[in-house]
This record gives structure tokens, sequence and C-alpha cells, in this order.
């Protein structure tokens, strides 16, 4: 009895021994997506159909901040690899996408989603699998709140803030006092709706607000009604197509105050003066973008140069860098930071926790990548511009929504 | 709301609503001619509208080719089209399995795969605009205001409809078709050959959708998705009886009415709920539709 009593301490205090000497690199080794060479990251986004436009060139922004990181050296020695696959911007093929990249490659975290109402369908299985998913330019706040450790997004900006920049911004530019504010009647609209009311509850300006299916055919009552308030300004937050037939309704009907559109609906401002019926639609129109400065302008030049040096075929096509282009920077920019404060051997909980004290400015978009413990969307600032059809005129100041998560 | 706003509301939905329902009206109108005939639904209306459409956009943007040329020459492909589908398709699978349900799957098919050969052409990638042959200028019509085109839409839509009920009620060919309709069996005892009239009846049905894409192509926005729009082409058909052609334009108007003022008076959201509401009351109500015969049971 003493002696098996002894075999047992024995095989224990080995088995301890073995824990300390070996066992904890061999852990090390388990953590998927990593090697001593190279850190796997599964990428996602819409590299075709309908819904292309805003992702393709994200997903290549993103991609060639990476490949000029592996040209400096990579992370630690180690260099990056990208598995990228396509989602649609479609809920379905989005989450077969991100198994495919947990369960068959196997990658260390995931970085995709352009859409947000797909991005959010991932969710539960990107939380029950506690695998880092860092999105794209997607807002998905459908998955940002409640915060969970795993999901961090909204790099182009959240849906709150997007609607309550809006109203900062006719606010203060315009002096309006009523506002009529179309949105979809979708989650969507209530996000940014509910960044809007906190917004113009702090800035005493009069909501008028329409709710429209994103499939509108007609949008002759909702127009109607809006005018018939009376509004200062019209703010439309919308996707592009109900975006333009309002906008060529009021033309119609010689409507002359100022119209903003979100920068949800902003996609092709070319295809956008087209649709809405010529630069006489347009005379006083003004878009809200993330960036930090006019698509292309000194400040963000940067990016367009990298992506002429990257991609110079598809930098030769005309409707290329698409205009989410720059959005994918700051997502790779804060997976990079995040890989590098985890240091020399990163797990998926050091890289949460370095991902969750991020706060740099970009240099890309309108305000910085601010996150925190309870704050899982980066961005909450805007630019706007005025545009005419052909040129955009940068308007004065950054206009940032005053909503916080309540929790 | 005050008595002037509730004046001004009511002539614009009214006005605007007759613009709209015509065209639903249009598509009711192709629907229920397929379905007279054949008894089946014609899933692809929809798509058969979006896919006209684009080879319309493709002549007169891309190709540059004049309106009094672009416009026939849609209206002879969707025609060609629609029977040639009807001529080699349905026919066959008639053929092989004589199962209705079998055709409606194909007219299923039908829309997966004009919608599936538009987004191959990569127009369909980004919402486009159609370009409008008449002036946008507005009209005002009592309070309410509308534009040329949408005079244009309203008048165009009428004079298609009248010519098709002339055809109807005044033709050989539209007397061969009324027969099919009642009783094909005894329409062939007396001569008519089915499958002409039945592929005729597809490419009309293919041609009135030509021309419904033409009228409210300027006023939506053309993607690959913009074929829903026939959704309310059957709410129009399902309100007026399924299988009446009178039914089927008041059904569009109605349609077109209804959504306009529940926008105005109601909610912007209640816009989309509004015809199948409409739908639910006339199915509650008269289930037979609004100018449907009297509800008879097929032995088995």
């Amino acid at each position: 009895m003493t002696t098996t009593r002894n075999g047992i301490l024995k095989s224990l205090m080995a088995a301890s021994w073995l824990v300390a000497a070996g066992l904890a690199p061999a852990a090390q080794a388990q953590e998927p997506g990593l090697t001593d060479t190279t850190i796997k990251i599964g990428m996602f986004a819409p590299l075709s159909g309908a819904n292309m436009a805003y992702g393709f060139d994200v997903a290549n922004a993103a991609r060639m901040y990476y490949d000029k990181i592996n040209k400096e050296g990579g992370i630690h020695g180690r260099k990056i690899e990208v598995v990228l696959e396509d989602d649609r911007c479609n809920a379905n093929d989005l989450v077969a996408a991100v198994k495919k990249l947990v369960e068959q490659d196997q990658v260390f975290l995931l970085n995709g989603g352009s859409c947000s109402a797909a991005v959010v369908a991932a969710k539960d299985y990107v939380v029950r699998s506690k695998v880092p998913m860092i999105m794209l330019n997607a807002s998905g706040d459908g998955a940002l709140y409640p915060p969970t450790d795993y999901i961090f997004g909204a790099f182009s900006i959240s849906q709150y803030a997007v609607g309550g920049a809006m109203v900062e911004f006719a606010a203060k530019t315009f002096g309006a006092k009523k506002i009529a504010y179309i949105n979809h009647d979708d989650a969507y609209g209530v996000w940014n709706l509910e960044g809007s009311r906190a917004d113009a509850e702090a800035g005493k300006v009069d909501l008028v607000v329409e709710s429209i299916s994103p499939t509108i055919t007609d949008v002759t009552a909702p127009f109607f009604k809006l005018r018939a308030a009376n509004p200062d300004v019209i703010a439309i937050v919308t996707y592009a197509r109900p975006a333009a037939l309002l906008i060529k309704k009021a033309f119609e009907l010689g409507y002359n105050k100022p119209i903003i559109l979100s920068v949800t609906g902003t996609a092709n401002l070319a295809q956008m003066a087209e649709n809405v019926g010529g630069k006489d639609a347009l005379k006083n129109f003004y878009v809200q973008d993330v960036l930090a400065d006019l698509p292309g302008g000194p400040k963000i030049k940067w990016v367009y140069d990298m992506y002429k040096a990257a991609y110079p075929d598809l930098a030769a096509k005309p409707d290329h860098p698409q205009a989410y282009m720059p959005y994918g920077i700051p997502s790779a920019m804060s997976i990079v930071n995040a890989l590098k404060e985890a240091g020399p051997q990163p797990t998926r909980e050091k890289v949460l926790e370095a991902l969750k004290k991020q706060n740099f400015d970009s240099g890309v978009m309108a305000g910085p990548v601010v996150f925190g413990p309870t704050e899982r969307a980066a961005n909450k600032s805007t630019i706007f511009i005025k545009y005419d059809g052909t040129n955009q005129v940068l308007q004065p100041g950054v206009f940032t929504s005053r909503w916080k998560y309540k929790g | 709301m005050d008595f002037e706003l509730i004046l001004l509301f009511l002539q614009q939905g009214i006005a605007s609503g007759l613009v709209v329902g015509s065209v639903y009206a249009l598509l009711a109108l192709a629907i229920v001619i397929i379905f007279k005939t054949s008894e089946v639904p014609n899933f692809a209306q929809g798509e058969m509208l979006m896919a006209a459409g684009y080879v319309a956009l493709y002549l007169l943007v891309f190709r540059m080719v004049p309106a009094w040329a672009a416009i026939p020459m849609t209206v002879v492909v969707a025609f060609a089209a629609a029977a040639l589908f009807r001529r080699v398709v349905l026919t066959q699978v008639a053929r092989a399995s004589g199962s209705p349900v079998n055709l409606v799957i194909a007219t299923l098919g039908l829309s997966y795969v004009l919608k599936g050969l538009v987004r191959q052409t990569g127009f369909g990638d980004t919402p486009r605009s159609f370009p409008s042959l008449v002036s946008t200028e507005s009209v005002m019509i009592g309070q309410a205001s509308v534009t040329k085109l949408d005079l244009t839409i309203l008048g165009t839509a009428v004079v298609v409809m009248a010519a098709f009920f002339w055809m109807f009620g005044y033709t050989k060919l539209g007397r061969a078709m009324r027969a099919v309709g009642m009783n094909p069996k005894a329409a062939q005892l007396v001569g008519v050959d089915l499958n002409r009239i039945h592929v005729i009846v597809w490419g009309l049905s293919g041609a009135i959708s030509a021309v419904a894409a033409l009228l409210i192509a300027p006023k939506l926005l053309m993607t690959a998705d913009m074929g829903s729009v026939v959704t309310l082409g059957f709410a129009a058909a399902i309100i007026g009886g399924f299988a009446s052609l009178p039914g089927a334009i008041v059904g569009g108007f109605i349609i077109g009415i209804v959504e306009n003022l529940v926008g105005l008076f109601v909610s912007s959201r209640a816009i989309v709920v509004a015809p199948f509401l409409a739908i639910m009351l006339v199915l509650i109500l008269r289930p037979q539709g609004l100018f449907g015969g009297r509800v008879m049971i097929k032995k088995v």
C-alpha cells in the first residue's frame, strides 16, 4: 500500500515536472493558426454579387496593409498569412465562410464583414468558438452591443453614431431646429434613430421621422409627409437606392432646402448623381463620410498610392478603388497593433485583451479608433462634403455623435 | 392634421396611386392571361419585367439605339423570349409529367435564370437609372403634384389595357384565347390549336411585362431585384379575382391607391404591409376576389 502511495506521489511529481518543463510550449503550439513563422488570419468580404462595392476593395486594403507589415519583417518574426472567403454580404454565405475559416483553415483570428445584417448572423458562432473577430467595415452594431469579449467592429462608424453625427452637422452648419429624418424600418434604422434622438435632445432639435422599407418602390407618400412638416433640413439615412429615389422626388417637386445623405448611401456617388436625374438635383446636397479627408485628399493620399502600387491592374479600372476602400486599413492596423502588444507568444486571449485597449489615430478615418472595457465600436466621428454631382468640397469640422452605450 | 392637409394628402394619394396602380394593373393582366389559359401562376413575371428593362437599358444607354427603335425592339425580344420559354421548356415539362406543379417550378427556375443572367452581365451590380423618355417636370392636378412622366405612364398603361380588351373581345385570336381559358378540351374540339395559343399568350404576357418595365423603370432604379415589384401585381390579381381580366385592372389601381393613402395617412412603415392587408381582407370577405365568379370545387 505504502509502495503504491509512493508510486503515485512519484508519478504526480513527474507529471508536474513534465507540465512545467514541456507541456506549456505544447499548449502554445496548439493555438490554432499560429506557427513559429506565420499567423493565419481568416478574412471574408463580398467579393462578388450586387454588394461587392461594400467590401471587395476594403478587403484588398486590409490585405495590402498586411503585405506591408510582412515586407517590414512581420510581427515578432511571424508573417501574416491571409485566407480570404467570399461572403456575398449574405448571412448564410457569411456564416458558412466563418465556419470554414475556423474549422477547416484553423485561423488564429477572423477579420471580415462588410455588411451589418450579414455579419451579425455570425455572432453566436464566433462567441461560442471564442475566436477573435475584428470586422472589416461593417457597422455590425447588433454584434457589438451588448459587448462580448470576442467581437470588435464599426471601423467605418457605428450606426448609432451615423444618425447622431448627421443631426449634429445639420444643427451646427444650418442652424436647423427641425430636421426631417428618413431611415429604414429595420434594426439598422432603429440603431441610427436612437443615436439621432440622443443628439437631437441634447441640441434641442425637433426630429420628424419617417421610416421606410429598404425595398420601397414609391417614395411619394413619405416625401410628402416630410415636406408637409416644413423642416429646415432633410436627413436621409438609407441605402443608396431609396436615397436616390428620395432625392429625385425632391428635385421633381422643386424642394430646395439642404439634403444630407448618410455614409450608408454613398457607395458610388457618380452613379448616384446619374440616378437622381443629374447635377440640378444636387444643388444643395451634402454627404457624410467617415474618412479623415476627401477621398484621395492629401491626408489619406498614402492609402490610395499604396493601393495603386499593390493592385496596378485594378487601379486602372474605372470603378476602382471603390469608395469604401480605405476603411480596411484601420481594421488591419488594430489587428497588427494587438498582435504586437500580445508579445512574441500570442494567444487569442492576449490579443483580445490588447484589442480592448486600442486607442490610436489611424490617420485614415475622421476619428480615432477607441475600444474600451465595454466599447466595441471603433469610430463615432464623421466629416461632411458638399457634392454637386462633380465636385466635392470638404465642410469645416468633424462631427461626433454624443450617443453612449448605457448597458 | 388639419382639413387642408387631409385634402392635399387625399388628392396626392389618389393621383400617385393611379399612376403606380396602372403599372401594377399591367403586371396583374400579364399574370392573369397566363393563369386563365393554363392555370399556372407565372412566378417569373417579375424577372421577365426586370430582364426586359435591362434589354431596353442596354439598347438605349450602352448601344445608343434611338428610343423609337429601342422600345419596339424590347417588346419584340420580350415577346419572343417568353414564347420560346413556353414552346421549348414548358411544353417539354408538361409532356414529361403533366403536373401543373412542375410547370410552376419551371417558372420559378426561369426567375432564377433571368436574375443570374442579368447579374452575370455586370449591369445589375449597381442601381442604375433608366433614361426617362418624357420630362419629369411637375404638373399640378388640383393640389396634387404629378410629373409629365407620371401622366404618360398612366395614359400608356390605359391604352395598352384597352388594346388588350379589344383584342380579347373582337378578334379571332382573342376569342380563341378566351375559349382556351373557359374549356381547353372544347376549344380543341372546335379546332383551336392549344399549343399555339399557349405560346402566343406567353409571348403577350412577356410583351406586357416589357411595356410595364419601360413605364416603371424611370421611376424605380434598375437592379437585378427590381422584379420584386411583381408581388404587387399578384396582389392586384388576387384582389380582382385571379381569373378576371377587369378584376386585375381594378385590383392594380386599388393597390396603388391604398399604398399611397396608407403611407400618407397611417405610416410609411405600413406601405409595404398595406397590399397584403388588402389581400387578406378580400380573401376573408370575398374569397373569389372582387370580380371573380362563384367559387367552384373541382371533382378529383
